[in-house]
């Protein structure tokens, strides 16, 4: 090939030696919170989806949310309702969703009726009927919902091959006219060897729901969408009045930093500890506060927040029982200010009592909380009192998912000091009945021991992976200021692990106490 | 409900001065709903709404009996209507109709959906200042 140049004379045209570029696939934002990253990115423009599931799986509120994510007046989208659910009623329903936009009907979302044809026609005249209304409206996204009845109605005396190339007539025609389809239907997982339609399709979106003793447990799978990598197995999902929202088994949570390189010794707002920690607690450290009640656990953890606002290092409490209110209040009695930096957005106490919670979606407030004011501490009070907060189906999952976000914030370098109530008994000392220390960095122990006819109060650092620490093991008490690290290491006696520790030392003249341990008054 | 009704007959009675073709045009409102609406519903879906509301009509105006609601949702027993009641009563039967039949559209999806249902087929008239007050299908406002 020859072009002319200015002076008239032909020139060899250079060629260039890049290679083609290949394909690149749009992705369509899905509307629903959490989908697109279980997606890869979202869902691939112009292909053929089913979403498919049991009633009341959420499958049409789905399909209205990625419709109502992508139509515009000047790429609408075609939803055709069928013998499902009927329109009048769809409206009515759907419109109670904060994601629904009235403005959107009739010019950027337009609802058809295929009920009259399939009720009255055959596999040709539905086929005639979808191509003639989208060659009239041109839409960027069709829905047909419910494509099950279409098929179970139309399909009678017709052959399994008849049926076959309906579908594959369907998918091609959609994808010619630059539509990415949706087929809505409620289908068996049984189904999916031998029907058709999952062969051809590009995407299939699987939702189910279960029964975990009284609660209900749904569930999303991706069980395929073809040119890009989702993320595999069971997601959470949860109907609310935003619509369907999707918690990723991995969380999804891109943090903002990373974890320094050289990271800091953090203060726990108690000068004595921090001497027994080496310095503090490293920055991006996992700390699990282990011991029974009363043993001052959420003190140790508000002095630890407040520690860190005085830093100027916001926090979350992510809390379980106690409502906000009571915490603040018990922060108040040891002289920690908790409330202005609430109202400063420097603070979230987060209460996430309701029963029913799925584990991702408490992972997920966490992680929003975290995100939206750059928390670097995180406590969670406690951990037993999560897991209670939890449906009962979710508790099995409750150490993996755990893992997964302390794993996601500490990267971030997020410093969480997580509470665990143990039992304490007279023979062992154990630090979590859950066997999460794996997951830990650090773990205090506190625990009760009976010495000169008190039960008193003794801590000890376990373990601290990031350096050094003191073994000793330090009498606390609980005053106005908290928790307060009293007497130096005690050789007199044995066995204070125990909680019946064997006395070693001299016996020495005991001061008569006129009341008990002086304690934060309320 | 009745002043939606009576605005959306007006319209289309406008210009019709005899009796004949006045009584179809009061009855054109029920044909444009039914040819918008039942490509949102399907036939059988507007049918069972149309059928609502004239049982629900029948109980104010007690010559609808003489109509009923055919199997694609258009009314039949027009032709002899105009025969057996005054174009006036007529008028006035046609609005408790409609009245009812956007009443019941109201009652199910919205005033608000309602309204933009209903532009997308009249969007000369203007709608803005009714009011749906309580949701009642068929207030009288005298």
């Amino acid at each position: 090939m020859k072009i002319q140049n200015d002076a008239g004379k032909r020139q060899p045209l250079k060629r260039i030696a890049s290679p083609p570029a290949k394909v690149t696939i749009r992705k369509l934002p899905t509307g629903v919170r959490g989908l697109d990253d279980i997606l890869g990115g979202g869902i691939p423009e112009f292909s053929f989806n089913i979403i498919a599931g049991t009633p009341g799986c959420g499958k049409t509120t789905m399909a209205h949310q990625i419709v109502f994510a992508n139509a515009t007046a000047k790429k609408p989208a075609l939803f055709f309702t069928v013998l499902g659910e009927p329109a009048l009623k769809m409206l009515r329903y759907q419109q109670q969703y904060s994601f629904f936009d009235e403005s959107k009907l009739g010019n950027a979302i337009r609802f058809i009726n295929l009920a009259d044809v399939v009720m009255e026609k055959d596999l040709n005249a539905v086929f005639d009927e979808i191509t003639k209304q989208v060659a009239a409206i041109n839409p960027s996204i069709v829905v047909v919902d419910s494509f099950r009845t279409v098929v179970r109605k139309t399909t009678a005396g017709v052959s399994e091959m008849e049926m076959q190339s309906f579908i594959q007539r369907l998918a091609q025609f959609l994808t010619s006219w630059e539509a990415t389809t949706f087929l809505v239907g409620e289908y068996d997982p049984a189904e999916i060897r031998d029907n058709p339609v999952f062969t051809i399709a590009d995407g299939l979106f699987w939702l189910s729901q279960k029964a975990e003793r009284n609660s209900i447990v749904r569930k999303l799978q991706i069980v395929k969408v073809r040119g890009q990598n989702s993320v595999p197995g069971l997601h959470t999902i949860r109907i609310s009045e935003g619509g369907l929202q999707a918690f990723s088994r991995t969380l999804a949570f891109v943090p903002q930093n990373k974890k320094p390189a050289r990271r800091q010794r953090l203060s726990m707002g108690i000068p004595e500890l921090d001497k027994m920690m080496g310095g503090g607690v490293l920055e991006g450290d996992s700390l699990l506060v282990a011991g029974p009640s009363g043993t001052g656990k959420t003190a140790l953890a508000t002095q630890f927040i407040a520690a860190g606002l005085r830093n100027g290092e916001p926090g979350i409490i992510a809390i379980f029982e106690e409502r906000p209110k009571g915490y603040t209040d018990r922060a108040d009695s040891f002289g920690l200010n908790l409330k202005t930096p609430q109202e400063k957005g420097k603070l979230e106490i987060l209460y996430l009592r309701p029963l029913d919670l799925s584990v991702d979606e408490t992972m997920q407030e966490i992680l929003d909380a975290v995100e939206r004011i750059g928390a670097k501490r995180l406590v969670i009070d406690s951990l037993v009192s999560l897991e209670m907060a939890l449906a009962p189906g979710f508790r099995e999952d409750f150490r993996e998912s755990l893992y997964r976000m302390i794993v996601a914030l500490t990267a971030a370098g997020v410093t969480i000091l997580s509470t665990v109530e143990v039992e304490d008994t007279f023979t062992g000392f154990s630090f979590s009945h859950y066997t999460i220390s794996f997951l830990t960095d650090d773990i205090i122990r506190l625990r009760y021991v009976e010495i000169d006819g008190q039960l008193r109060k003794v801590m000890v650092v376990i373990k601290m992976r990031g350096g050094n620490h003191s073994k000793d093991i330090r009498e606390y008490v609980i005053t106005s200021k908290g928790v307060v690290v009293i007497h130096p290491r005690s050789t007199d006696y044995d066995g204070l692990t125990t909680g019946i520790p064997r006395q070693t030392g001299p016996r020495k003249a005991q001061k008569v106490e006129s009341g008990p341990e002086p304690k934060a008054r309320k | 409900m009745r002043d939606f009704a009576e605005r959306l007959i007006a319209y289309e009675t406008k210009g019709n001065k005899s009796s004949g073709t006045k009584t179809a045009a009061v009855f054109l409102v029920g044909e444009k709903l039914r040819l918008h609406l039942t490509a949102l519903m399907g036939n059988v879906g507007f049918r069972a709404l149309f059928s609502r509301a004239l049982a629900l009509a029948n109980a104010e105006v007690p010559w609808l009996h003489t109509v009923h609601v055919k199997a694609d949702g258009s009314l039949g027993g027009l032709d002899e209507l105009g025969a057996q009641v005054a174009s006036e009563k007529i008028a006035e039967g046609s609005v408790v109709l409609f009245a009812q039949l956007l009443g019941l559209l109201v009652a199910f999806i919205g005033g608000s959906l309602t309204l933009r249902l209903v532009r997308e087929m009249w969007p000369k008239i203007p709608l803005n200042d009714l009011d749906f007050g309580n949701g009642d299908k068929n207030e009288n406002p005298k």
